[in-house]
């Protein structure tokens, strides 16, 4: 085989799989525009206004950043389902300790900074402990977030007694009301995050690993990876992640409570597959995980506007989740099909010299099974 | 197995039980004399049936997780399942001005039942993850259940239904035990038959082991997995229908949100979180640990406010106990992964 058609070989390679992802993205997209199509010509008067979208573009970022957050977890072939626990208890922490700075005199600014710090903090450590649990004590990730999600809003319980806390620093606050050219702050912080934690995944030698070690764990063991070393970052990088949603959930609602966003895990968790993210680990679409938590806000706000129940949305949401996954795994199947069908069979010894292939890509939906009773 | 039957620590594997049942039933007993030593006042048989009572509601949405948690799935829908069955079976009632205390246990399993289809087809035709399928579904039968069948609490329930509710097996050290105590119990032992005497039940631990090695050794996978999310569903449609019946209102907006307790108690029971394990006896052990050990915190006077934090670590406690001894007994078939690792 010449150089030129291996290289050749794994260009086009790169170019599918670059498409791949673009493809799931791209009909988000389109998904996106037909949303907001279709509920401004069912609610012209409504809908479509600035205000409206506005109000649309308030909502989005912390459910779109716990979504990021499910959707790094995931791609490591995990989950973390204390991600809300841990965004309640850093906001808790941040607003603990701002409010006892403002007390003692502390300028506004110092404080709100001091305050984002300790909540980062605080998400990391959570993160840590999950990261401990899932990489050294391995317990499964599902069970062992299950068990500090209640550990963690336990303890935002005992801290605040139930009470929420008021009275945050005013730069804070500030991040959940005010915009920058119309469109809010806090928009503006996800777009950031999304852009970051896309650099994270997809650019540097921690997000190829993550995946990596979310596509097949044994192969990640051959290649020389330290899978607990990695897990550990990975759940730590969703805790981060959460506690930043927290701050914001903290900033809009202009208090911090131990039992906000309850409601958030599974809405959470159904905006990550949308997304694109395989909940059996190996993918990281993380601007499409952004782009599908517009589009379910924007049909929850046109539900709204429509005066249709929230339980209908509700329902909406499970059939959306369903739909994608059985839609997925009908194309997995048909794609793996056709590769079978036109592509030559390998020589002897082919997989020892060529390049390895992406298993979640290949793999028949039968096996993608059995891996999921298997790891889930 | 075979090697420990003559090695000397013998005896200590058996006490322990394959799925740590004996470790558990230790723990219990452990907590028990503690309670009985610290604070003497609070141990009566009155808590006794405090635990039982509590417990009834749990075992009998457990016995469901346990034949899917066995099977290799994990089921988040449950609850949404159990309660839509009993408040749509009160409804039903109602409308129909029908008034029966054993009419609707049967009505709500059925109901329960026809549900589980929804995650059987999902699961089994469609294979789907179980996470993400019964998520699905559980926002789907939750929001069908609020917006088409009702959203309003319903506080008082037909009288036979009420009274079937109210009736007492017993009354021990001043604390009620409900009837509906012996359909959980006889669930349970029937339940633990079926997985232990016949083909179905020993189908259903060969697929939670190795899905594809039962699929080689002739079981249909699908139609095991249709059956168990069938049943499964059943189990909820009952549990649902006693959950209403001892609280003796029906209220749309109960149960959904306890899913992940009864689930952390199969666990800690022993179930594994990989399939193929688990018991009926020690899923017991695990639902009645935790309802003593939430009842002996109410009685021990910690504040309620630390309930939540207490519980989320005795979960954790038990899920790491179950993850480690897991990992001792596959130590061998491990020494690759150590190898590579260490």
């Amino acid at each position: 085989m010449s150089p030129t058609s291996t290289a050749a070989r794994s260009f086009i390679a790169r170019a599918r799989r670059t498409l791949d992802v673009a493809g799931h993205t791209g009909n988000l997209g389109l998904l996106l525009v037909g949303v907001i199509v279709v509920f401004s010509l069912l609610n012209p008067t409504i809908f479509p206004t600035p205000l409206n979208l506005q109000s649309i573009a308030y909502a989005v970022p912390e459910i779109a950043l716990l979504a990021l957050a499910i959707a790094v977890t995931m791609s490591s072939g995990g989950i973390d389902l204390s991600i809300v626990a841990t965004a309640n208890l850093s906001a808790l922490a941040a607003a603990t300790v701002s409010i006892a700075l403002l007390s003692s005199g502390t300028p506004d600014d110092v404080a709100a900074v001091a305050g984002i710090a300790v909540a980062l903090l605080v998400g990391i450590g959570c993160g840590l402990i999950n990261g401990l649990l899932v990489a050294k004590v391995r317990i499964a990730p599902i069970l062992a977030t299950l068990a500090t999600m209640t550990l963690f809003s336990g303890l935002a319980v005992a801290l605040t007694r139930g009470t929420p806390l008021y009275g945050l620093p005013n730069a804070i606050l500030a991040l959940g009301v005010q915009t920058v050219a119309i469109i809010p702050v806090s928009f503006w912080l996800l777009v950031v995050a999304t852009i970051l934690i896309w650099a994270v995944m997809n650019r540097t030698g921690l997000g190829l690993r993550i995946i990596l070690v979310g596509a097949s764990p044994e192969a990640a063991d051959y290649t020389g990876i330290r899978r607990s070393r990695v897990l550990l970052s990975t759940y730590a990088l969703s805790g981060a992640i959460a506690a930043f949603a927290g701050i914001l959930m903290s900033a809009r609602s202009a208090s911090a409570t131990a039992d906000y966003g309850s409601s958030y895990l599974l809405l959470a968790i159904t905006i990550a597959v949308l997304g694109g993210t395989n909940p059996l680990g190996g993918r990281a679409p993380i601007v499409g995980v952004s782009i599908a938590a517009i589009v379910l806000q924007a049909i929850s706000s046109g539900f709204n506007g429509l005066h249709i129940s929230p339980y209908v949305y509700q329902i909406v949401q499970g059939l959306i989740l369903v739909v994608v996954l059985v839609v997925e795994v009908r194309r997995g199947r048909l794609t793996s099909w056709i590769q079978r069908m036109t592509k030559r069979p390998p020589a002897d010894g082919a997989a020892l010299t060529s390049e390895p292939s992406r298993s979640p890509n290949i793999t028949s939906p039968d096996t993608i099974h059995a891996a999921g009773t298997t790891r889930a | 197995m075979s090697d420990l039957i003559r090695s000397p620590r013998f005896d200590l594997v058996r006490l322990r039980g394959r799925n740590n049942e004996g470790v558990l039933l230790g723990i219990i007993v452990l907590l028990v004399v503690l309670i009985a030593i610290f604070s003497p006042g609070t141990l009566s048989i009155g808590m006794f049936s405090d635990v039982l009572r509590s417990s009834v509601v749990n075992m009998a949405l457990a016995l469901g997780v346990l034949l899917i948690i066995i099977s290799g799935g994990i089921d988040v829908s449950f609850t949404a399942i159990a309660i839509f069955a009993a408040y749509s079976t009160v409804v039903l009632m109602r409308s129909i001005g029908l008034d029966n205390g054993i009419l609707p246990f049967l009505a709500a399993t059925v109901i329960g039942a026809l549900i589980g289809i929804v995650n059987a087809v999902l699961v089994a035709g469609f294979k789907l993850q179980t996470l993400i399928a019964t998520l699905g579904s559980q926002g789907i039968v939750r929001g069908a259940l609020l917006a088409f069948v009702g959203s309003v609490y319903i506080s008082s329930l037909p009288p036979a239904l009420a009274q079937v509710g109210d009736a007492r097996l017993a009354t021990i050290g001043g604390s009620a035990v409900s009837v509906l105590v012996i359909p959980v119990i006889l669930l349970a032992i029937g339940l633990s038959a079926v997985l232990r005497k016949t083909m179905f039940g020993r189908s259903v631990y060969a697929i939670g082991g190795a899905p594809e090695s039962a699929r080689r050794a002739g079981i249909r996978v699908g139609q095991v997995q249709t059956i168990i999310y069938i049943a499964a569903g059943a189990f909820s449609g009952f549990a649902g229908m006693v959950h209403v019946a001892l609280v003796g209102h029906a209220s749309p907006f109960e149960l959904v949100g306890t899913e992940l307790t009864v689930i952390a108690a199969v666990v800690i029971g022993g179930a594994s979180d990989t399939g193929g394990r688990g018991s009926v006896q020690g899923v017991a052990l695990g639902v009645l640990l935790l309802a003593l050990i939430q009842n002996s915190l109410v009685r021990l006077g910690v504040p309620g406010f630390w309930h939540t934090a207490f519980v989320g670590v005795v979960i954790l406690l038990g899920v790491a106990i179950q993850a480690q001894s897991r990992r001792r007994r596959n130590k061998r078939s491990a020494i690759l992964e150590s190898s590579v690792t260490a």
